[in-house]
């Protein structure tokens, strides 16, 4: 009598098994051919020699080495890659909080103003570094002008080493549409049962805000500031579209620094050296994120007290 | 039934590839090129002259991105799937060659009657490695009406400014709100309406300053940096003075491959420097009434000659990609599309030293400055033939990392007002020394 159903059970796991296999293996050839296999090998030609061309020669820890003690961009680099990414994750986790909170908000033209700034993000980004291109132009731009209309002197926004990458981070939290998306959605999760129990005895909004809407909103807020921490230490893109780099290391972001020194000056091996380095900066940071997160986020099913 | 119909649909798909494949009985190579739809129009355009002239050899193009170009062709070379020829950017020509991927063409011209000058002879160690596909100088351009609104009388086709008479006339040129004059009481530098001059400040640009002040970037072999002599340092300097002291110039931190659009194509700006090809590939579509003369000098009367190179690629059809490179970069094969639209100027030395040579392009009704062609000779011919002097990338290795990446960024610096040239030059030197020596 137990024979029969067990076997079937086991024939009925095989075949699910095997279905899911089938199901996963694209994702696993995928993730393995073009993730983890260039992983390792950009990891093993971060100690060659290599410009691409030429003989390959094996040079042990020294394009490390030489990052670390010869280089004079890598330090002001890392220092650009980090402020950047700092001002731009909290950045853009206020704003896109602060917005979606409003548009959680029985506003009038809701839907409008939802698609207004879900906007930037959807735009090409080429077209948009562009835009702000012109705005922040020093000699034409609309913020200078606008600035010394009312007699004050020009600013130097992308033109000074000091204030390239605020205004850089500028633009990147303008552009965090999809995070207003996502904040969005946990908004309308928070029960509202509540925060009407919380009225009741006599909460005002700010008490409800700190003690019903950010703790219900935590996980959203973790998933928020990982994936805007992990794009935004990745940048590139400004980079490469408005600054090319400068003034100084101003905007000699990580990615950028990658990015030249392997394909622009031919240096593979002294580009993946970077790649790792940036690749371990990426993990410590999301360790971090991890190992603290037990202390703050609130899960709604978890049983701790 | 759905199975033939999979079936016959996969036929249709590998159609094209039979089609390619089918053999014609001709070698087919590939030209690789950068550049946008019209230039892929006009390359399009002398192909199918070539392809139609003979019946041996079948040239397919390959539309590269501009910013991308060089870094693809590494990539092909990895692979070992390099076109058979193609353009290579200026900076790159050397790395190609010493890392022997660049088929040997130090004869192409040999016992011919056209001879490409000297001055666009690429030279590893001494040794020719190839020949630009054209010549371009810089030059100054100008634009006449701002300076007749100013009463200034126009620059001078074979007598350059002297770099004080340059600043002088672009500070009579320069006005603020109130028309004030840099210098003048009360002008305010913050309300500048009209500048007097651009200085193009792309990074190899700023080489042509380094000469004229009697300094150099780098030894004529190639092997030594000598940027960081005073000469050299003090002409950076000058340059980025334009801005931040005389204020005749607007500032450009994040230099831009354009100095007529920056400059006069926004009509701020009066006077501007700028290579010989945007005669053909911007003044055209500008509504500007120009003018073209010598660079100013600040001690030599020196202009830089550069352009890239059609390289044939080392491979097994080297020998047709040869012959179709030798067709393809005379002046003749891209006589309509590039030479009469100012876009190239010839590289042999023929059209340069005899006057029915001259007279073939310059004296053309279709070649842009065609109005005024005894500036066109003196600015365009004869400021070639004395003045010129070829960019460092024809001699000196690795300016991919040296002018491209290292000088690139820390000039920023400089053109921003945040530190002197001297500090900058000073820091970067030992990298600059270092990477021009790497094999």
């Amino acid at each position: 009598m137990t024979a029969l159903p067990k076997r079937h059970m086991i024939r009925y796991n095989r075949g699910e098994t095997r279905a899911a296999w089938i199901c996963l293996l694209p994702s696993v050839i995928g993730l393995v051919c073009i993730t983890y296999i260039p992983m390792i090998a950009s990891f093993t030609l971060s100690l060659f020699n290599w410009n691409g061309l030429g003989e390959m020669k094996y040079i042990g820890l020294d394009n490390y080495i030489r990052l670390f003690t010869r280089d004079t961009k890598f330090y002001g680099s890392l220092l650009t890659t980090l402020e950047y990414a700092c001002l731009s994750v909290i950045g853009s986790i206020i704003y896109s909080m602060i917005i979606a909170m409003l548009l959680n908000r029985k506003v009038p033209a809701r839907g409008f103003f939802r698609a207004v700034f879900y906007l930037p993000y959807v735009l090409p980004v080429l077209a948009v570094y562009l835009g702000w291109k012109w705005l922040f132009d020093y000699n034409h731009g609309l913020f200078n002008y606008l600035i010394k209309l009312n007699g004050g002197t020009s600013v130097k926004f992308l033109d000074s080493s000091t204030m390239v990458t605020p205004s850089l981070a500028l633009i990147a939290v303008w552009l965090s549409g999809n995070l207003i998306v996502i904040f969005l959605a946990g908004l309308q999760n928070v029960p509202r049962t509540y925060h009407e129990a919380a009225e009741i005895d006599g909460a005002n909004a700010w008490h409800r805000f700190w003690k019903i809407t950010i703790p219900c909103m935590t996980p959203i807020i973790f998933y928020n500031l990982l994936m805007s921490l992990v794009t935004n230490l990745q940048v590139i893109t400004p980079a490469l579209s408005l600054t090319q780099g400068g003034p100084g290391t101003g905007s000699y972001f990580m990615c950028y620094m990658l990015y030249t020194q392997a394909f622009k000056s031919h240096k593979y091996g002294y580009g993946s050296a970077i790649a790792v380095i940036l690749f371990l900066i990426i993990a410590v940071f999301t360790g971090i994120l991890f190992a603290t997160s037990k202390g703050w986020i609130f899960y709604e099913g978890d049983e701790k007290e | 039934m759905k199975k033939l119909l999979a079936i016959v649909l996969c036929l249709a798909l590998m159609l094209p590839v039979i089609a390619l494949a089918e053999g014609d009985g001709r070698v087919h190579i590939t030209y690789s090129f950068w550049g946008d739809q019209t230039e892929f129009e006009s390359v399009q355009k002398v192909l199918d002259e070539y392809n139609q002239m003979q019946d041996k050899v079948f040239v397919e193009p390959m539309q590269i991105p501009n910013e991308q170009y060089t870094e693809t062709l590494v990539n092909y070379a990895i692979a070992d799937q390099l076109p058979d020829c193609g353009m290579v950017n200026e900076n790159s020509v050397l790395f190609f060659a010493r890392n022997g991927v660049m088929a040997d063409v130090s004869d192409m011209y040999a016992g011919e009657e056209l001879q490409p000058m000297d001055c666009i002879t690429f030279k590893d160690d001494g040794t020719p490695v190839g020949y630009s596909s054209c010549n371009e100088i810089l030059i100054m351009y100008y634009n006449k009406d701002m300076f007749d609104a100013a009463g200034e009388p126009y620059p001078s086709a074979d007598k350059p400014y002297t770099w004080d008479e340059f600043v002088e006339v672009a500070k009579r040129l320069t006005f603020d709100e109130a028309g004030k004059h840099p210098g003048e009481d009360g002008f305010n530098p913050e309300k500048i309406v009209q500048y007097g001059a651009f200085v193009n400040n792309w990074t190899w640009q700023m080489e042509v300053w380094a000469l004229s002040n009697g300094g150099a970037w780098f030894s004529d072999d190639g092997k030594q940096c000598l940027i960081n002599s005073p000469e050299a340092i003090e002409s950076i300097q000058k340059v980025a003075d334009l801005a931040l002291v005389e204020h005749v110039a607007p500032l450009n931190v994040i230099p831009e491959d354009n100095g007529v659009g920056v400059g006069i194509g926004s009509k701020t700006v009066a006077m501007t420097t700028d290579g010989t090809w945007r005669l053909g590939t911007d003044f055209p579509n500008l509504d500007i009434n120009y003018g073209i003369a010598p660079l100013p000098m600040m001690k030599e009367n020196v202009t830089l000659c550069t352009s890239g190179l059609t390289g044939v690629f080392k491979g097994k059809h080297q020998q047709e990609a040869y012959d179709f490179v030798k067709w393809y970069t005379r002046e003749e094969s891209n006589w309509e599309s590039l030479v009469l639209t100012g876009i190239w100027l010839p590289k042999s030395e023929y059209y340069y030293k005899t006057e029915e040579g001259i007279s073939k392009w310059l004296g053309n009704e279709k070649y842009p400055y065609n109005k005024d062609m005894e500036t066109g000779k003196k600015v365009l011919v004869e400021y070639t033939m004395n003045n010129a002097k070829p960019a460092c990338w024809y001699y000196t290795p690795n300016t991919q990392i040296t002018t491209n990446e290292i000088l690139f960024t820390a000039l920023q610096s400089v053109w921003s007002g945040e530190r002197t040239a001297e500090d900058v030059i000073n820091e970067i030197y030992p990298d600059l020394c270092e990477a021009i020596l790497i094999d």
